[in-house]
């Protein structure tokens, strides 16, 4: 070996030291300058920047290198590393359990804090600009310790260790592992960026708009990756899993929902700032509350608080994390308080059935549904605390409360994008309605001839219809007037977006509402069906690697193609993992499972069958999704300044009318 | 154009009702008879696995969640329970933490009231924003600034 045994322990800290002082000098070559205006350390913060990044980089590199060479030195490879791991989930367990995760996380954030600093360049004289950098080192130099002190993946394990057991087995058998974390980290980790942004206005004062605007793109990205990176992750529980559901709530589930919803009433209510000046101290707190989610959602999951599948064992970081997380809000309400009689706004909204008035609907719903999940999450901690009894809060509460929210947000999806700013007449809302609300009626009417029953389907996928309609006359109208650029651009886009969400919210009622399973004890040579489908086993085959043993029985299903469900025994780990195996269609799945106990009989088999209606359009609708954020991050039509802000209504009347 | 919004009026009552229909005749009639296995998803998805924390015995593959399932599949092929009494019947027999769906009654209750307490508070507030704004926003506007827009507008043509 190049390096002798324990060197990559010593390197990975050096690194993370170096990052530490980097961070720490960034950030008070940044204070320092912004409050000073000394141009000369201004000059620095970008060898900071490329210090930090450099840090990082050296750290998380050293952290591979020691997975891929299996240097069971280190305590972290000896708890997520073994030899008989395949390469490309040994790359993926560096993040497979805390240490390694943070590691990402610390990467991440240098990342963007390198971005950022590139990206100002041109802007360094600005005092709001060094401000902001100076939080992103500050919260880098948080995480750096965080990677250093309680969270060490560089930590020296007990000698003689020749080989570990590898990942936990649900995270080395599926592709997915590769890219669902580090694309929601993507996403979780650049709400950094506008929260610095938004300090950096507080203290400067300047709570204009431009700062708003500047930073629209950066808050864009990280919604649109942790939007993936949340419907990555159902993916893989619903690929992987084997329980054929895409979403549990499980508690570090909804850490990760907790900030995109907050994300999303931001990314509606800063439309109104800009084109109102109003709800300023509302868009400050959301920013705020995006970012403190993301900590208080790693301080409930990573510390051992919460128990969920996701979690990883019991560790010293929740303090750090909670303490944290203390100090972001008590500084942020603090500025805000000292800033309070700049934040006021002059203007006010006039009639409730307008554009911001819809928008603050929207806000009202996305709040009550960020505290719905908050609460769900956090209250089973409250009756231990105070009673010291175990509680489990789980899906039926989730559901009774969030179906109702989301049946309300598709009502105000249908009726808001076709919304003038300032105010709307009843004449122009039934004119602007009235395909819309037909293509709701119609789609209701599709629903009830397949044979959908109960009223909160039925009422998503009305108003599913309508909603749909609402965006699409938005995307023709646009699309009429300005060919393809009427895709691009922030609202245009944003219908895309919509339309991914409408999708989505149809898929999971479907599925959710309308999925059958049954049981089949399958023998080989008889057929049994379910469901209008034949199934019939082929054969049940045992597969040996020297990781695992797995069991697969080969199924037909309507004498096509053989699926093959499997349990895997993990040998290392002991551990029985179930692997579903999905025929996928337009309108609906087949999911089978192979149901334990594994018999050793070749010419028997237990299976449970899952029909899924709908399901695949919730990936469709996901990737709609994505592609909606990447127009919306175009630069759309460009107003003149003195052009009146209802221009385009007009014409959009003048089409309708034609 | 005024026989066109009368029309539209009696389209868009024809919409409401159609809807209104649709939903009444689709929400109320009967989907056939419930299977064992619909009725088995059904229990055992309020039903915590005592094992692992948060997952319902519908979700969970661990052994303690089978053996609950195969409880409740054994008193549903037995015929005699509703899914009421079955779900009262696993409570007893494995304790009440192995239910999923928080209680209504002493300090489980807040989980109920408090999202509604939320709610009433944020349209409230909202309410009481608009009426505000009702009151603030009504100043007129004045000569000078009609002929500002009015300008602007011409040289913007």
């Amino acid at each position: 070996m190049f390096f002798a045994s324990g060197i990559n322990g010593a390197l990975g800290r050096a690194f993370l030291l170096v990052g530490i002082i980097g961070s720490l000098f960034g950030a008070i070559a940044a204070i320092t300058s912004a409050r000073q205006r000394d141009q000369a350390v201004a000059k620095l913060i970008p060898r900071f920047a490329v210090l930090v990044f450099a840090a990082s980089f050296g750290a998380f590199a050293v952290m591979e290198r020691a997975m891929i060479t299996r240097d069971f030195s280190l305590e972290y490879v000896q708890k997520v590393g073994s030899y008989s791991t395949p390469a490309i989930y040994n790359f993926a367990a560096v993040w497979s359990a805390l240490e390694g995760s943070i590691l990402m996380w610390v990467l991440i954030l240098a990342g963007y804090t390198l971005g950022v600093t590139y990206w100002l360049r041109k802007k360094m004289d600005d005092v709001l600009s060094r401000y902001a950098l100076g939080v992103m080192f500050i919260v880098s130099l948080f995480f750096f310790l965080l990677s250093f002190g309680p969270a060490n993946p560089f930590a020296v394990g007990p000698e003689g260790v020749l080989d570990g057991p590898g990942p936990n087995p649900l995270l080395q058998n599926h592709l997915l592992v590769m890219f669902h974390p580090p694309l929601l980290y993507l996403g979780y980790v650049g709400m950094t960026v506008p929260f610095a942004f938004a300090i950096a206005a507080l203290i400067t004062g300047r709570l204009g708009e431009g700062w708003l605007l500047a930073t629209r793109r950066w808050t864009l990205f990280a919604w649109g990756f942790l939007t993936i990176g949340i419907i990555l992750g159902s993916w893989w529980s619903y690929e992987v899993l084997g329980w054929s559901g895409v979403w549990a709530w499980d508690p570090v589930e909804n850490a990760s929902l907790l900030p995109w919803i907050t994300a999303t009433a931001y990314i509606h209510s800063v439309l109104v700032q800009e084109r109102r000046g109003m709800l300023r101290v509302w868009n400050l707190s959301l920013l705020v509350a995006t970012f403190s989610l993301t900590i208080l959602g790693t301080f409930l999951t990573r510390s051992g608080v919460v128990n969920s599948v996701h979690a990883f064992s019991q560790s010293a970081i929740g303090p750090w994390l909670l303490a944290f997380f203390a100090v972001i809000v008590i500084v942020s309400v603090g500025l805000i308080g000292w800033r309070g009689d700049r934040l006021h706004s002059p203007g006010s909204i006039d009639s409730p059935l307008s554009r911001e008035g819809a928008f603050l609907a929207n806000n009202v719903l996305f709040a009550v549904f960020a505290f719905v999940v908050l609460l769900g999450t956090v209250f089973p901690l409250v009756v231990e605390a105070l009673q010291s009894r175990t509680i489990v809060v789980g899906e039926p509460f989730f559901d009774q409360l969030t179906i109702p929210i989301g049946i309300t947000m598709l009502t105000i999806m249908a009726i808001a994008p076709v919304l003038p700013w300032r105010k709307a007449s009843q004449e122009l809302l039934s004119k602007r309605l009235f395909w819309p609300a037909w293509c709701g009626v119609l789609a209701l009417a599709g629903s009830v001839w397949v044979g959908a029953t109960g009223l909160a389907p039925l009422l998503t996928f009305g108003l599913g219809g309508f909603a749909a309609g609402s965006a699409l006359r938005q995307v023709v109208l646009a699309t009429r007037r300005q060919g393809l650029r009427g895709l691009v651009g922030r609202a245009n886009g944003g219908m895309i977006v919509h339309l991914g969400v409408i999708i989505i919210a149809v898929a999971l009622a479907a599925s959710n509402s309308f999925t059958h399973s049954q049981e089949l004890n399958l023998e080989a040579g008889k057929v049994a069906s379910f469901s209008g489908h034949t199934f019939e086993l082929v054969d049940v085959v045992e597969v040996k690697t020297d990781r695992a043993t797995a069991v697969k029985a080969l199924v037909k299903i309507d004498g096509g193609k053989a699926y093959a469900p499997a349990i895997t025994k993990y040998v290392l780990q002991g551990m029985n993992v179930g692997t579903p195996s999905v025929k996928t269609g337009f309108a609906y799945d087949i999911y089978l499972t192979l149901e334990p106990p594994v018999r050793q009989d070749e010419n028997k088999a237990r299976i449970k069958v899952f029909i899924k209606p709908l399901l695949l359009w919730l990936w469709i609708g996901g990737g709609l999704m994505a592609l909606g954020t990447v127009l919306a991050a175009f630069p759309g039509r460009r107003r003149k300044p003195t052009s009146p802000t209802s221009e385009d209504d007009f014409v959009a009347d003048l089409l309708v009318m034609l | 154009m005024k026989t066109k919004t009368v029309q539209n009026k009696w389209s868009w009552l024809l919409l409401c009702l159609s809807a209104v229909a649709l939903l009444a005749f689709g929400s109320t009639r009967d989907s056939g008879p419930r299977t064992q296995a619909d009725r088995i998803d059904a229990i055992t998805k309020v039903l915590a696995c005592p094992t692992c924390s948060g997952e319902s015995v519908y979700v969970s593959r661990a052994s303690g969640a089978e053996s609950i399932r195969a409880e409740v599949a054994r008193q549903i092929a037995g015929g005699q329970r509703s899914d009421d009494e079955i779900i009262a019947y696993i409570e007893a027999r494995f304790g009440s933490r192995v239910l999923l769906v928080p209680r209504s009654t002493g300090l489980d209750s807040l989980i109920w009231v408090l999202p509604v307490f939320v709610l009433v508070c944020a349209v409230g507030t909202l309410g009481f924003a608009f009426r505000r704004w009702k009151v603030v926003g009504s100043d007129s506007i004045s000569d000078e600034d009609a002929q500002l827009v009015e300008r602007a507008l011409r040289e913007d043509r």
